[in-house]
């Protein structure tokens, strides 16, 4: 898997690009808008991580370029500029995502995943972990072939770790995505634990080959056993 | 008080003392004068008697239509002694011809004829009514105040307006004026030097606040923006320092609390660059907003929340509020509050909503004492020492209240506190 990282900003494009190569990515990375405009059309890229604010240009110039080019790379933008102008004008052009700075490392990587798993499969979006196999569009949990019923904070917190497995899950993270941005201010964690100890229950009735692992302090990670 | 009443009043005031003075010194100069001519008269004629009388001829008869009379009495030397030889008085006296008693100015002159007897001399003469005088002079005096307040009152006003002109279109302009908008051309002409030092100066300080407003707004922008690099790049090193497999428990409880607090600095930032953007307003796309639904899915959301501090919460509505506004903001106010409503709130407490077409109102249990309204508002304010709060949820409330024309009011009721939101024209 080959990635173009395009990020003016030296010490984050060094970070960003350390973690993708941890993650077995390829990574090329591009520091101007020249840089990133001459490297596409010179290589194909399975995946471009662009960032819209360059030094000498915007990025979105570089999506326009693809299209000129008749290129269909995947683009997830990264942006300081978390505008809804800005998100719309990049969605319309062609890009995949758009990822706000800052932003976890890890859920990075899941859109990078996400992005794949969805050019691959050709609009089909089934999600697989295991003998778990989940329809994100109509939010229908399989355990063997047979449907499980999950809440819907149940299931929002399986996709979450579905989409994030083997990697350490802080349990703040997961309130954020699961509950929305207002759970900062919440003093105890308690109704995480709560809806992770039921999911857990019913995975283990269902014999679902996976397991979420508690890690003290911290969090919890995603764990698939082998059959 | 419009500054052409209060100079008018003034002016009206200041004429009155001016007139009273001015009647009073008018009275007594003429009453001096009147006195003056009657004094030289009477002892013209008291000469001419005392001539007479000493030369032996024939006195002049009483009562010769002149309205005059005289006495001569022989006096003693005591009482000759006693007086002053030229006395002049006020009296008022009986008049045989008219029959009335008059005030009259009388001269007293004692004289010694050839043998050397004494006699006192007493001549009189009407004079008029001083007390007349008084009412006519005071007459006069109120009438022409009061014309001549008229006249002035008229001419004032109209001299008022006149010259005032530029002041009133430059307080109409300053009533105009925001430093969030772009003011409106100041078209005030006027040869007045002060009220072109006025408009001049009022222009240069206008400017300077927008100026002073747009550099403070983008300060904070641009902080903010401006943080968010290096703030991405400390949580991802952190992100990438949890992938050492080599870390012992306590480091990584270690590192997830800096995590923690690094993820607070994150949302203060994102808070303040959505406050600035608020206030750039750069949320302009409107659209229909049921609040219920809003409500009712954010509190959905919360549910688990809720129920893990045992606070319960009730929607009772009474109508559907439907909003034109744009729905990021109005989903960023309704969840702010109910956060507030139930950050502040004890275990076992309660949230209580109630809403109509045209208000919202979220009352929360907690703290005993009324919070004050004046300050709960303002950013950073923090009534409580709690660490999770940024101190910010209120004052963007605020802010998306103030630049969306929304009311919001705080009250404590029944030791509840209370959120009342009122729309007004953009309710649908």
């Amino acid at each position: 898997m080959k990635i173009l990282l395009v990020e003016d900003e030296p010490a984050l494009r060094e970070i960003i690009r350390k973690f993708l190569e941890k993650e077995h990515y390829i990574v090329e990375s591009a520091a101007t808008f020249n840089d990133a405009l001459i490297k596409v059309e010179d290589y194909d890229y399975d995946c471009i991580l662009l960032d819209i604010m360059l030094p000498d240009g915007n990025g979105l110039a570089v999506l326009k370029h693809l299209k000129t080019l008749h290129k269909h790379e995947n683009v997830i933008i990264i942006s300081a500029k978390d505008s809804l102008d800005d998100r719309v004008a990049g969605l319309e052009l062609g890009a995949d995502d758009y990822l706000p700075k800052p932003f976890h490392l890890a859920e990075l990587n899941a859109r990078i995943k996400s992005v794949f798993r969805r050019s691959r499969m050709n609009g089909e979006l089934f999600i697989e972990a295991g003998n778990i196999r989940i329809n994100p569009d109509s939010h229908e949990v399989l355990v063997n072939g047979k449907s499980i019923e999950l809440n819907r904070k149940e299931y929002d917190i399986l996709h979450y770790f579905v989409t994030r497995r083997g990697d350490l899950v802080d349990k703040n993270t997961l309130a954020e995505a699961v509950w929305g941005d207002y759970i900062d201010q919440v003093d105890s964690f308690d109704f995480i634990y709560a809806q992770v100890k039921n999911l857990r229950k019913k995975l283990t009735e269902a014999a679902a080959s996976v397991e979420i692992k508690a890690v003290y302090g911290f969090g919890y990670k995603f764990i698939i056993n082998e059959l | 008080m419009k500054l052409v009443y209060r100079i008018t009043i003034r002016l009206s005031i200041a004429l009155l003392m001016l007139m009273a003075a001015w009647g009073a010194i008018f009275y007594f100069v003429i009453i001096e004068e009147i006195n003056d001519e009657t004094d030289d008269s009477l002892e013209d004629y008291s000469e001419a008697i005392i001539m007479r009388a000493l030369a032996g001829e024939s006195l002049p008869s009483n009562g010769n239509g002149s309205n005059n009379s005289y006495y001569i009495k022989s006096i003693s030397a005591e009482y000759a002694a006693q007086n002053s030889h030229i006395r002049y008085s006020d009296e008022t006296v009986y008049i045989e011809v008219k029959r009335e008693t008059e005030p009259a100015r009388v001269l007293n002159t004692i004289f010694r004829d050839g043998d050397s007897n004494l006699f006192e001399l007493t001549v009189m003469t009407p004079t008029i009514e001083k007390q007349d005088l008084k009412e006519t002079v005071l007459y006069w005096i109120v009438a022409l105040y009061i014309l001549l307040l008229l006249v002035i009152i008229v001419i004032n006003v109209w001299i008022f307006h006149r010259s005032f002109r530029p002041l009133y279109r430059l307080l109409q302009w300053l009533d105009g004026f925001s430093v969030n908008r772009e003011p409106a051309p100041l078209n005030n002409e006027t040869k007045v030097s002060e009220f072109r030092q006025l408009n001049d100066t009022v222009l240069k300080n206008a400017k300077r606040n927008i100026e002073m407003y747009e550099q403070q707004k983008d300060f904070i922008g641009n902080a903010s923006h401006e943080l968010q690099t290096p703030l991405a790049i400390c949580q991802n090193k952190l992100e990438m320092l949890l992938y050492d497999d080599s870390l012992t428990e306590t480091q990584l409880n270690e590192i997830s609390e800096i995590r923690q607090t690094l993820n607070r600095i994150v949302k203060l930032n994102k808070t303040l660059l959505l406050l600035s953007k608020i206030e750039n307003e750069q949320f302009p796309d409107k659209e229909r907003v049921s609040i219920n639904q809003l409500l009712k899915s954010i509190v959905d959301d919360y549910a688990e929340i809720y129920a893990s501090r045992s606070i319960s919460v009730s929607v009772e509505e009474a109508g559907e509020m439907i909003v034109l506004l744009n729905k990021t903001l109005v989903s960023v106010l309704i969840g702010n509050l109910l956060k507030n409503a139930y950050v502040h709130n004890f275990d076992d407490g309660t949230i209580e909503i109630s809403i109509n077409s045209t208000t919202i109102v979220i009352a929360n249990t907690g703290q005993e004492q009324p919070l004050d309204e004046d300050k709960i508002f303002k950013r950073f304010y923090r009534n409580s020492q709690r660490e999770s709060s940024s101190g910010l949820g209120l004052a963007m409330v605020a802010s998306i209240c103030k630049n969306s024309g929304i009311a919001i009011r705080y009250f404590f009721r029944n030791d509840k506190h209370c959120f009342e939101v009122r729309g007004s024209d953009f309710v649908v």
